[in-house]
């Protein structure tokens, strides 16, 4: 029944995009969601935006090349711009590169945090049960660790983490970021515009899979109908 | 389509006439249902996997797996959906094979002179789930990498024969060179098979009924699959497109990490009723037996089944296969929820019951029907 | 002679009709195979990485004035040469019908990104690499490019001054994404 509130949200706010940014976080909801979702580009861009701001310091993302980024609305142009600012250790980015690592190896990751090395973000969002939401809601339940527990030394309280010691501080504040559509930076929405842009980095081709599927089906229900005609006809035939 | 003079190619391949009358040949019975197209069902499922098999083949890198398997749904075109179809087309394909399975025992098709069809079908029941595991390792996701680690320090614990039998089939502890080889044998078993499904279809043909006034293979038959067949594609367009990890442990779609193990290390979902879930049976050896116990009551079935010959399966039998298959399916589900005390003795009664159906029930109750 | 044709055409009308269905059937399976084949096949096409060793895109920020840049795209070797404002002046007007292969300066260069030039380093006579990339090289009496093997003489713009060869200094496909990059292809 939820699935079919989301679904009509998903729907109203293709009609309504401008209304959509401050719809999204109560309850938190995402346009890609339900059956006949797309990906809001806008908050993908801002997501991207957030990512490279303050995750992509320390996450990396290996399977994803610059040149995707023409799946969030990028036109190559800015898409070259964008990777000829960052530095890898051969030169400046082209759109063939894949995201820069901010590592140049794993125990180099190790050795910076002690062990905890922070996962790669490339597939995180379908790596995990109902992954849009469980980034929303691990990067905006940090709280104060209730006064029974003691926290391990470089470990923060999260409630939707599993066992609620995280080795991650918490990322997001107001304001970290300005968003060029003018969308108000809260750390709200830069958790959910992140999550958004981290389910895309993970299943890319969602949209064409829907739109795909849909012909698909109704072709074959058309099919299923002709078939079922055609067998009884050819029976009706034996006698 | 007659014509006095045969056909230019008939000529030069003269088993294409032999094929046209083994399609045209009006002797089947008329009254076959929908479900006995599952065994043709199952061979196009078979086919479709070879042919999407091939194309992530192209692309597909043992030594780099998953890294591999993201190129191809990001930078192959349409090797998202090429990868999509093998995923999901090996659940729909297992799906037809468990239901071909329930149908047999509903309807006691392994009774005798069936017993030669029925070893054929396990037979390639077998090899699918092999070759459904390898494909399930060879994703190298972070829970099917502990599966192969697991069961492969498992074949190098076990003795004798059996232990014999597994360090030959893993060549070594788990290394380098492991994919590469599970590789292989995945291609490789999936072409055998198509050889046992030719076995398998040309001993059902020889099963069927002759029937003097009956109807040819094309065009009443070919008819009633195409049906078959595109409702069964409806049902794996409806997967592919919307829910095409459907039954798959989300964990497994994250890299392999072998710093850390996940809290349960599931089995893809049709090795569920075979595995032994809850560890109902201890220890490495209590894992093959739980395997091999099962398959051997299968194969035990035209023994197991006192009733007569010809004798149709009255309803008390077709009770207990039902109860059978949700007992299956209720041992499925408790296999992969997490640890708990409560599971293990469901899992324990649900794997009892089993037993108990095919070493007690089935014996008892085909015999009373038999009178 | 009307009744067969009446004929036929009754019997023709029955055949459809009754193998309408059929027709239908087996068109519609047709279209289902072609759309399920078309991903296999498609897939087969280079993949996208592929295509960025097709179409690369180089970096010529670090391209100083009279000097050029010397890369190999799929075996064939292109110059990306920066002019100086001299080899603009020197060039810019000169009368087209006088030169062998008749090319204005608007020809040679992409609007907005007047000083680079980007050519195929290949002589367009005996197929020889060409010097006067650096500029200590032999360039000629237009300070362009020279070929070693059948002396033919190049201006900066790439355009044939002289020389055994007929046509001028062939350009690849090339687009500029921005001032600092050009992708090829």
């Amino acid at each position: 029944m939820r699935r079919l509130i989301f679904a009509a949200f998903a729907l109203a706010c293709l009609a309504a995009p401008r209304a959509m940014a401050e719809d999204t976080l109560n309850p938190p909801h995402w346009q890609s969601e339900g059956i006949f979702g797309t990906y809001d580009k806008a908050a993908l861009q801002r997501g991207f935006l957030v990512y490279q701001t303050v995750c992509a310091a320390c996450h990396s993302a290996n399977a994803l090349h610059y040149r995707d980024l023409d799946g969030i609305g990028f036109s190559t142009e800015q898409i070259a711009a964008l990777a000829a600012g960052v530095k890898l250790p051969t030169g400046p980015a082209t759109l063939d590169d894949t995201f820069k690592n901010p590592y140049p190896d794993p125990q180099a990751a190790a050795a910076a945090f002690s062990g905890a090395v922070p996962p790669d973000l490339s597939t995180i969002a379908a790596a995990r049960p109902k992954g849009t939401l469980y980034i929303f809601d691990l990067l905006t339940s940090y709280a104060a660790a209730p006064a029974d527990l003691s926290l391990l030394p470089g470990h923060y309280y999260n409630t939707a983490f599993p066992g609620q010691q995280i080795a991650m501080p918490p990322p997001l504040k107001d304001g970290q970021v300005t968003y060029a559509d003018g969308v108000n930076a809260s750390a709200t929405q830069e958790a959910s515009d992140v999550a958004a842009f981290l389910t895309w980095a993970a299943t890319p081709n969602l949209d064409s899979a829907k739109e795909i599927g849909l012909r698909a089906v109704l072709f074959l229900v058309f099919l299923a109908f002709i078939a079922i005609a055609t067998k009884r006809k050819i029976w009706r035939e034996t006698v | 389509m007659s014509s006095l003079s045969k056909p230019w190619l008939h000529i030069r391949l003269p088993v294409l006439e032999s094929f046209r009358s083994y399609l045209n040949a009006p002797v089947l019975p008329r009254e076959k249902k929908y479900l006995a197209s599952l065994p043709v069902l199952i061979a196009g499922a078979l086919s479709f996997q070879l042919l999407s098999g091939l194309v992530l083949s192209l692309f597909y890198n043992p030594a780099d797996a998953f890294n591999s398997i993201q190129f191809i749904d990001r930078s192959v075109n349409y090797g998202w959906l090429i990868h999509a179809f093998h995923e999901t087309g090996a659940t729909m394909m297992f799906g037809a094979v468990y239901l071909g399975l329930l149908r047999s025992l509903w309807l006691r098709n392994y009774k005798a002179p069936g017993e030669l069809v029925w070893f054929l079908s396990l037979a390639k029941f077998l090899l699918l789930l092999l070759i459904g595991y390898l494909g399930y390792v060879l994703a190298d996701g972070a829970v099917s990498f502990w599966s192969l680690a697991n069961a492969i320090a498992g074949a190098f614990s076990l003795s004798g024969v059996p232990g014999g039998i597994g360090v030959w089939f893993f060549g070594g502890p788990d290394g380098a060179g492991t994919l590469p080889r599970l590789a292989v044998f995945h291609a490789v078993l999936a072409v055998a098979i198509l050889g046992i499904l030719l076995l398998h279809q040309a001993a059902r043909r020889g099963m069927e009924p002759t029937v003097a006034r009956g109807v040819g293979l094309h065009p009443y038959y070919t008819s009633q699959i195409f049906v078959a067949f595109v409702v069964y594609a409806l049902i794996f367009a409806v997967l592919v497109f919307f829910a095409p990890h459907f039954g798959e442990n989300p964990l497994n779609r994250g890299p392999a990490n072998p710093l850390v193990l996940p809290v349960t290390v599931t089995a893809p979902w049709y090795l569920l009723p075979l595995s032994n879930a809850g560890h109902v049976f201890a220890g490495v050896w209590g894992s093959l037996f739980a395997v091999v116990a099962r398959i051997a009551l299968l194969a035990a079935l035209p023994w197991l089944d006192r009733s007569a010959p010809g004798n149709p399966p009255g309803f008390l039998h077709k009770f207990l296969v039902f109860v059978l298959a949700l007992d299956v399916i209720l041992i499925c589900i408790w296999a992969v929820q997490a640890p708990s005390f409560i599971g293990g003795i469901l899992l324990a009664f649900f794997t009892a019951y089993f037993f108990f159906h095919f070493l007690v029930l089935l014996p008892l109750t085909t015999l009373l029907e038999a009178r | 002679m009307a009744e067969t044709i009446g004929e036929i055409v009754q019997e023709t009308e029955v055949l459809v009709r009754r193998d309408f269905l059929k027709i239908l059937n087996v068109a519609a399976g047709a279209v289902a195979v072609g759309a399920i084949a078309w991903p296999f096949i498609d897939a087969l096409n280079p993949t996208r990485d592929a295509l960025a060793i097709a179409q690369p895109i180089v970096d010529v920020s670090a391209v100083a004035a009279n000097t050029a840049l010397r890369f190999v795209w799929m075996g064939t070797p292109i110059y990306i040469r920066k002019l100086t404002p001299k080899q603009i002046a020197d060039n810019q007007f000169v009368v087209t019908s006088t030169l062998p292969d008749p090319a204005s300066y608007s020809d040679r260069v992409n609007p907005g990104y007047e000083s680079f030039v980007v050519v195929i380093g290949l002589n367009t006579g005996t197929p020889c690499e060409l010097l006067g990339n650096d500029p200590a090289d032999p360039r000629g009496p237009f300070d362009g490019w020279t070929c070693p093997c059948d002396g033919s003489i190049y201006d900066p713009l790439g355009r044939l001054r002289s020389g055994p060869a007929s046509k001028n200094l062939a350009i690849p496909k090339f687009t500029f994404l921005n001032d600092a990059q050009i992708q090829f292809g």
